[in-house]
């Protein structure tokens, strides 16, 4: 690693004026992945402002038909929460997934949404509900929010305070992951919102991605049988050694027709 | 360097650190608490696992600066001193370890595993709970093994 | 449980003594150890597959604050280090001997412990940085500027044999550095022209690596006023390590000191001497102070010794009823950038028919260098890939000429009354019940019981399969070992021996044996191997030796610890020694009411001044033997998985497992041996490779992130079952416990996958069995001419 001066500040205020107008400057979240990143002297700042100490971005509430989860909330916490359960389950099999059980004890959702990973599992969630990304400075909606590989629509010294989640009728999350790693080799997140369905995919491309074939499809009939002869084009899909394009345009479908199902039972429960 | 301060396996200690430092430098190499081990760079093999105010954590991805004011307990505190944990038992009663490398990295997850999940473990949950953790050595069955027992023995001891 | 009222002699499952210091976090490991004063080291490594180094610019690094030195090729040449002792061949007399074909001499290519002239592989070390902190050093490691002229690379094995691949040593023909005919050409040829079915495999034992969870460390010392070294460093076995450092240094052996304590996992990859471990106290004396180097994770997979990579052409040749009539082939071994070792090649080879009647075979194997990291043995080295290769031959030629795969087993499995059996490559065969571990295989994984299960399976949407493999293991490593016992006259028995535990558990199998000889409990047993000032003999942790070789030492060091403490206690009991009888740790008086302890007669023995010369002084003995035959450890695995065709994935639903080990001395580490042995066979067949991309040469799995480690997910409870016919070369009847886990898994494995979706008329499933490969399978077979599928 190389050395860096670090900043726990005690508010969002004083985080905001830590790194205003400052570009080697990084937030630090969980630490998940910017700490491996720092430790292979992949990355290099010259200061790190830690946002574990601001109480305000930590904690989970229900706001009439919207979710609103801190940036700050670990994994683990959303995936035992009572309030997630109640509201949307999908979400928080979602947490319980991410990683392996320590990861989730420190890693955070604003974290996660922040770097982007295109194989990381909150990315899907929050296309996929539609989610509004809530910042120091706006409000963003989902559909605006990924950009692209590790690129997001946050501005130098925006920083990420919570995300509102409306509550769908049905959603679900399956994951085909990677063996090594595990992060998704494809992963999908499908929503059976009041307003139509969504269904985003995360692993398979450059950055999470919405896989309109199937909203469409899924739209007209909510069913796994309405995935029937749906593909998804490979020819923008990731290839690797750990998967071809091909094999994960393939998974895709499966991982959504399965989520569809799993959506269904839970709504029949 | 900047001092910090913070409570490990019950007793008050300080150490000057850089930014950079990883708690488990603070605990190895300041400290010289060498029984949590690093087995990657990468935070995945969990022989770094140490409890943080009382949850379980990776500990060769947390910076020691942001453990002001924390507790902190490592395999050298998990047990009164000449006692065993009922955990560390299963463990040796089980022949959950050959070579002893991942072993209380193991054992600390498998304690967070029991606050996470209860005492009654079936052998899906430790196996999937147990992700976090490599091993080379055991093929797992002897640690799965150890762990529900020890979960079950936690339960009695409580 | 209280453990005080058990027996703690052979044959118990005793609980280990080394785990309380290991489960409280009191063991102590190579990083473990911190040095006064200690510099730190880090190895600059060659980001290029094939380079050629130009020259080396260190003015910017050694500018930097507390920056101590940066050491290159050219230093450790004018410092006069020697290359790397390397002993391609195996130092067993048993072994199989290989030359080259045409007479030449193998190429066994002088590598040294840095880069001198060009970097062969992506991670060889090219400088060595040393500064106050880590951290510093790898400032100033990036700061050395490195004049490369990159070249060609090749880095497949199969390609590295081609005469046009890119050379890595301009002196030589080509990168086959040896080979060589094994077995018997005409005969083979012969009856395969009488043959009535001849069955085909082509295929790649993909490289993987060991992953040992402890990363390597060393931390050298040097004494100027003695001129010693001394290096603390976790191996496989400290004298050899201390023998080739001491070469490498061009000292005498006794000028260096090798020390280890507990050391974290090996799996063979730890069984040689690494660059570093010369680089480090040649540092320390360049440097004047100590020096610590730690490997981290990616480095490990960088440098640590590889495994396998063997691909292999081999052809079946039966007769109408299915009886093996002979077997061919080819082997190419891949020993990557620094030759080492052809012991994975010639381990294998001579194995190659398993413990089939065979009687002809004739096989090439050849070895080659490429620009990827060097493999040496990997736990059992060069046998599960060629049991692999028979199981799947066998499998192969059951579905293609109509039989059944238990049934062919049986007509051409070894019978009990056909043994010693000389196998077509010349091993013999001494003892064992192979048709009785077969048997009880089938029945551990009721095999009787599949088809229901299968029929279960598909109304889930799952495909079933079962696989069974037969498996022979070649144990032989080297030969020499030496044990000494003292008795101590307070209680104490101190054990001395060349061998060490890297995970084993010797201190308490060790302890076993000598409860079981001496009468003394296990506790009282002071196990020492670390250190080579005590330890002068030995040759280390490899090849199921430890306690094949171990036992046989301890217990003739027991037999004169008792002959020479009876002629002591007649003294003392006043006896004639011909009426004494040693038994649960006390001679007696046959007869009468007089009896002394061990350590009353250990305690005569300091104090009598008027013994006869040989029994004065401390009661010790010592064994220093040979062993020049080689073991044969066999058994039977049956393996059983599930496939979910849509994603090609699979869970090992059932596996089961018989080892014979001859006489078990402690069959609670027995059975985590196998366990864990299943998981790494196991790991190869399911998901593991080191991969090299073949363009660059660039090894694109350098980290936990895309090396797929087996996690406790991929794995059921194991059903393992130990049988005990006795071994008749070993005098205490022992087999190698160690390897056998492994041996036959990768082809249970894979013939469980093939299995699984022969119904699909998948004909065979490469290694890494993953998940898009299985899909691939399916989709393929589907999409393949009936006259395809009817094979």
């Amino acid at each position: 690693m190389y050395d860096f001066d670090y900043h726990r500040p005690g508010s969002l205020d004083e985080a905001a004026a830590m790194i205003a107008g400052k570009d080697d400057v990084k937030l630090l979240a969980g630490g998940m992945s910017l700490i491996p990143a720092l430790k292979l002297r992949l990355a290099r700042y010259s200061d790190l402002v830690d946002l574990g100490a601001i109480d305000a971005l930590k904690g989970i509430r229900r706001e009439g038909n919207t979710l609103v989860i801190g940036a700050m909330t670990p994994h683990a916490e959303v995936a035992a929460s009572a309030e997630v359960a109640r509201a949307i389950p999908a979400l928080a099999a979602l947490a319980g997934g991410i990683g392996d059980p320590l990861v989730r004890n420190r890693g955070t959702i604003g974290g996660s949404i922040a770097n982007a990973d295109p194989a990381a599992d909150y990315p899907a969630g929050v296309l996929g509900l539609g989610a509004t990304i809530v910042t120091s400075r706006r409000e963003i909606a989902a559909d605006d929010f990924f950009l692209g590989l590790f690129e997001t629509a946050l501005k130098p010294g925006e920083i990420i305070t919570a995300v509102r989640f409306p509550v769908p009728q049905a959603a679900a999350y399956c994951k085909h992951p990677q063996p090594a790693s595990r992060f998704a080799l494809a992963g999908v997140f499908v929503a059976k919102m009041a307003g139509g369905v969504r269904v985003a995919v995360t692993g398979a491309g450059p950055s999470v991605l919405r896989f309109e074939q199937a909203e469409a499809a899924l739209a007209k009939k909510f069913d796994p049988s309405a995935l029937e002869g749906i593909t998804l084009a490979p020819d923008d899909l990731n290839s690797d050694i750990h998967a071809s394009a091909e094999y994960r345009a393939s998974c895709v479908v499966v991982m959504a027709r399965r989520a569809v199902q799993r959506a269904s039972e839970a709504r029949a429960r | 360097m900047a001092t910090v301060s913070l409570t490990v396996n019950g007793q008050r200690v300080s150490a000057e650190v850089e930014g950079r430092t990883l708690l488990v430098q603070l605990l190895r190499e300041h400290l010289r608490l060498t029984g949590t081990h690093v087995g990657c760079d990468t935070s995945q093999c969990g022989c770094c696992t140490v409890h943080l105010d009382g949850k379980g954590v990776k500990s060769c991805t947390v910076l020691a600066a942001s453990c002001e004011g924390a507790t902190v307990t490592t395999i050298e505190g998990l047990a009164p001193e000449g006692k065993l944990h009922p955990m560390q038992e299963a463990f040796r009663e089980h022949h959950a370890l050959q070579c002893g490398f991942c072993t209380p990295g193991m054992i600390m997850s498998a304690v967070d595993m029991v606050r996470r999940k209860g005492n009654d473990l079936d052998e899906h949950t430790v196996r999937e709970q147990l992700e976090g953790n490599l091993c080379r050595c055991t093929g797992y069955h002897n640690i799965v093994k150890a762990i529900q027992a020890g979960a079950a023995a936690m339960k009695r001891k409580a | 449980m209280s453990h005080a009222a058990r027996s703690t002699r052979i044959g118990e499952p005793v609980r280990r003594r080394e785990d309380h210091r290991l489960i409280t976090g009191a063991g102590r490991f190579s990083d473990d150890v911190t040095l006064p004063g200690q510099a730190y080291a880090v190895m600059l490594r060659s980001p290029h597959a094939h380079a050629r180094i130009r020259a080396i610019d260190s003015r910017n690094a050694l500018a930097l604050p507390g920056v101590i030195a940066v050491l290159t090729g050219a230093d450790l040449r004018s410092d006069g280090l020697k290359p790397i002792p390397y002993n391609p061949f195996t130092l067993h007399p048993a072994d199989i001997r290989m030359s080259n074909s045409d007479g030449s001499p193998p190429f066994v290519a002088p590598c040294y412990s840095m880069a001198v002239d060009r970097a062969r592989y992506v991670g060889e070390i090219v400088a060595v940085v040393i500064a106050q902190t880590t951290p510093i050093a790898k400032d100033a490691a990036e700061a050395v500027d490195v004049d490369y002229e990159v070249l060609p690379a090749v880095t497949r094995t199969v390609a590295a044999a081609q005469p046009d691949a890119p050379r890595l040593w301009d002196d030589a023909s080509s990168n086959v550095c040896l080979d060589a005919d094994v077995g018997a050409k005409d005969a083979t040829a012969a009856a395969f022209a009488r043959a009535a079915h001849v069955v085909k495999i082509e295929t790649w034992i993909q490289r993987v690596t060991g992953v040992p969870m402890e990363p390597r460390a060393a931390v050298g010392e040097y004494d100027a006023a003695t001129q010693r070294y001394t290096l603390h460093a976790g191996s496989g076995g400290a004298v050899r390590l201390k023998t080739d450092l001491a070469k490498i240094l061009g000292v005498p052996a006794k000028n260096v000191r090798v020390l280890m304590d507990d050391v974290g996992g090996n799996f063979g990859t730890r069984g040689m001497i690494y660059p570093e471990f010369a680089l480090v106290p040649w540092a320390a004396r360049r440097a004047g102070r100590p020096v610590k180097w730690t490997c981290e994770r990616h480095e490990s997979f960088l440098s640590d010794f590889q495994g396998r990579d063997l691909a292999v052409t081999a052809e079946l040749a039966l007769d109408a009823q299915g009886t093996f009539l002979a077997l061919r082939g080819s082997n190419i071994g891949n020993s990557g950038g620094h030759p080492g070792s052809f012991t994975p090649l010639q381990k294998g080879v001579e194995i190659m028919s398993s413990l089939y009647r065979m009687p002809a075979a004739h096989f090439r194997a050849r070895s080659v260098v490429s620009n990827t990291a060097p493999t040496r043995p990997y736990r059992s080295s060069g046998r599960p890939e060629v049991m692999y290769v028979m199981e799947r031959l066998i499998d192969l030629a059951a579905s293609e000429f109509g039989f059944d795969r238990v049934e062919l087993r049986r007509r051409n499995l070894l019978k009990q009354g056909e043994l010693p059996y000389t196998n077509p490559f010349g091993m013999i065969y001494d003892s064992g019940d192979y048709h009785d571990a077969m048997e009880k295989a089938l029945k551990l994984g009721d095999w009787a019981g599949f088809p229901a299960r299968r029929t279960e399976a598909r109304r889930r949407g799952r495909r079933r399969g079962i696989g069974i493999a037969n498996y022979v293991d070649t144990a032989t490593g080297a030969p020499r070992e030496r044990a000494e016992i003292t008795v101590h006259p307070d209680g104490r028995v101190d054990l001395v021996i060349g061998t060490i535990s890297n995970g084993q558990g010797h201190e308490t199998s060790f302890a076993q044996l000598v409860n079981e000889w001496l009468g003394v409990p296990i506790d009282n047993v002071r196990l020492i191997t670390g250190d080579t000032d005590i330890v002068k003999v030995g040759g280390g942790t490899h090849s199921g030796r430890s306690m094949r070789m171990g036992s046989v030492v301890i217990w003739n060091s027991a037999r004169e610890i008792i002959a020479k403490g009876t002629r002591i206690a007649a003294r003392l009991l006043e006896s004639d020694p011909s009426t004494l009888r040693f038994e649960n740790g006390r001679f007696r008086v046959e007869g009468a009411d007089r009896s002394a302890s061990l350590f009353e007669v250990a305690a005569a023995a300091a104090q009598l001044g008027d013994l006869p010369e040989d029994l004065r002084g401390p009661l010790a003995a010592f064994s220093d033997e040979t062993f020049n035959i080689a073991s044969f450890p066999y058994g039977c695995h049956v393996c059983e998985v599930e496939i979910d065709p849509e994603l090609g994935t699979l869970e090992i639903a059932r596996y089961s497992a018989v080892d014979d080990v001859g006489r078990a001395v402690n069959p609670m580490i027995i059975h985590g041996q196998v366990h864990g042995g299943i998981a790494q066979g196991v790991g190869q067949a399911l998901m593991e490779q080191c991969y090299y991309d073949p363009g660059t040469g660039q090894l694109l799995t350098a980290s936990f992130m895309d090396y797929s480690m087996p996690r406790a997910d991929n794995f059921p409870f194991f059903s393992t079952e130990i049988t005990e016919v006795p071994c008749t070369t070993h005098p205490l009847g022992m087999r190698p416990a160690g390897e056998g886990g492994t041996t036959p898994a990768l082809g249970v494995f894979i013939n469980a996958v093939v299995d699984a979706l022969a119904d699909y008329g998948v004909r065979h499933v490469e290694m890494p069995a993953t998940p898009e490969r299985i899909w691939r399978a399916i989709r393929d077979a589907r999409a393949a001419p009936p006259a395809g599928r009817a094979r």
